[in-house]
């Protein structure tokens, strides 16, 4: 058993692999840079004292959160280039931005949820303090809320964005070569290797100590936040 | 106070009329309702089923991809005719003769794997330029894409568990069999015509492992791929093939060739290229070196 991990199969196997969770370790990390900024915009949005404003991002967030995220993204990748736009460059790169777009939008949408939930936990009493004291509305966010509202939402965050790390293996559906994409391969023949089963059965490995490794992280940052209690 | 409210309302209205429209332009249906809302949409719709672009009208396919110097073949792997050796290098029957065709254009050519079910919307969103992977030229394969001239032969066999293949050498019906073929494929068409029960999986490959892993009791695939994928000396030693279903059916056998988008001056530049690689000898020679010769069109 254990010379089977030298062998050049498990090698071969595992340096696809490894290409692969490259692509997924990017998909994850450029979602996380653009949704988690993009999301305070959109809960912005649906807190706003504009009605229009408020509904058109109240609707766009049941539309986002309400159909597939597998959908979305054939949508974006395929729709312009079918209307006879095709504005996402071909190859894997491509691919790869228009993936990254629709997680970027997908994910906003329900971090946008979290954060307004967080701001609005935070007590009124708080706001009408700061009022009192002659604060502006603008301090008021970035000196008592924000923190605040960072703290209720680590535990909500968390959730989601484990969820993200397995989400990632829905790209494959435009053929962005991730970990699991590079798992199947093997199944129909890859490097002259054909009807391999357990790669795609051990891209589990990564997912776990991936999210493992996020989860000691977003621990310990929960931890850190602790003296607000 | 009313006059605010009726103002926010008819906003809104129109707000929802809007993004209607756009639902609409986007979704490739459009009922007509689009017209107030995005006017550069409308002119496009009638030719949705066509190549969806005005250039390409105006514009030959050919010159569009000597425009921008690469061929971009669409592709699964999919051994003997598409896969990667050692090194990672795209080879293959059908890899080097696209690489051959592009040259031939005096152009780069460039492998992009698909997904295999959304191989018409790559072609019309123009991420790849042509389908060239082993596939089997049925009805709706001709009707959403221009095609070459077929090249190569092919039939759809019934792989099964070595050990059991005495029990299904002269069968004529798949009635009572719980059959893995691939969704959308040859096979599928195969054995509903034979009376199996069949279960869709997303690739040939996973067709196998279903008879392999014992969750079907036969699979259907092409015959070139059973020949390159199972039987002893592969991963799927335990497998074996039996019943050709074409033979089975009292059918021809089916044909593989290379599509082109619909109106695209390319299917006759590759018809040429094809006729005059045959010519010259090279098509045996490349179809030689990976064991497809005996299945080849050479006409």
């Amino acid at each position: 058993m254990l010379s089977f991990f030298g062998s050049t199969e498990f090698l071969t196997v595992l340096s696809a692999l490894n290409t692969g969770f490259i692509k997924t370790l990017q998909l994850f990390f450029v979602t996380l840079v653009g949704a988690v900024p993009l999301g305070l915009v959109i809960s912005f949005g649906s807190m706003s004292r504009v009605p229009p404003l408020r509904w058109l991002t109240k609707t766009v967030v049941w539309i986002v959160r309400g159909t597939p995220l597998v959908l979305q993204i054939i949508a974006l990748y395929y729709v312009p280039g079918l209307k006879g736009f095709p504005i996402w460059s071909g190859g894997e790169s491509g691919r790869f931005t228009a993936v990254a777009v629709a997680f970027v939008i997908n994910y906003a949408c329900y971090f946008s949820e979290i954060y307004r939930g967080g701001i609005q936990g935070v007590p009124a009493g708080q706001q009408e303090a700061g009022l009192v004291l002659g604060m502006t509305k603008r301090q008021i966010f970035f000196k008592v809320t924000l923190l605040q509202m960072i703290k209720r939402i680590v535990p909500p965050m968390s959730n989601e964005i484990i969820t993200l790390v397995k989400d990632t293996s829905l790209a494959r559906v435009v053929a962005l070569q991730e970990v699991i994409w590079m798992g199947e391969s093997f199944m129909k023949g890859n490097q002259g290797y054909a009807g391999l089963v357990w790669p795609l059965f051990f891209t589990a490995v990564y997912y776990l100590a991936f999210s493992g490794v996020v989860t000691i992280l977003l621990g310990n940052l929960e931890k850190k936040l602790e003296y607000f209690r | 106070m009313m006059k605010r409210k009726k103002f926010w309302a008819l906003l809104l209205a129109l707000a929802m009329v809007l993004s209607l429209a756009a639902c609409g332009g986007n979704g490739g249906n459009s009922s007509g309702s689009g017209d107030s809302g995005s006017p550069a949409a409308a002119p496009e719709d009638p030719k949705t089923d066509g190549e969806g672009s005005s250039q390409a009208d105006a514009e030959s396919d050919l010159a569009y991809i000597q425009g921008k110097g690469t061929l971009v073949v669409g592709m699964t792997d999919f051994a003997p005719m598409d896969y990667r050796d050692a090194s990672g290098n795209w080879i293959g029957f059908d890899a080097d003769m696209a690489s051959a065709f592009a040259e031939s254009l005096g152009v780069q050519v460039e492998f992009q794997e698909i997904t295999w079910d959304y191989k018409v919307m790559e072609l019309n969103a123009k991420s790849i330029d042509c389908v060239w992977n082993g596939m089997t030229l049925n009805d709706e394969v001709k009707a959403a894409m221009d095609t070459g001239n077929a090249y190569c032969l092919n039939a759809q066999v019934l792989v099964v568990p070595a050990d059991k293949a005495a029990d299904f050498e002269s069968l004529t019906s798949l009635e009572g069999l719980n059959v893995a073929v691939e969704s959308g494929s040859a096979g599928e068409d195969a054995a509903e015509a034979l009376g199996a029960s069949t279960t869709a999986v997303a690739k040939q490959a996973d067709a196998l492992m279903e008879v392999s892993a014992g969750t079907a009791d036969a699979a259907v695939i092409d015959l070139l791929m059973a020949g390159a994928m199972i039987g002893e000396g592969t991963n799927y030693a335990n497998l074996t093939y039996t019943v050709n279903l074409n033979t089975a059916q009292g059918l021809e056998s089916e044909e593989y060739g290379v599509g082109f988008r619909k109106g695209s001056d390319l299917a006759d530049a590759w018809n040429s290229f094809w006729a005059a690689a045959v010519a010259d000898g090279s098509v045996l020679e490349t179809g030689t070196a990976y064991g497809v010769q005996e299945s080849l069109i050479l006409e």
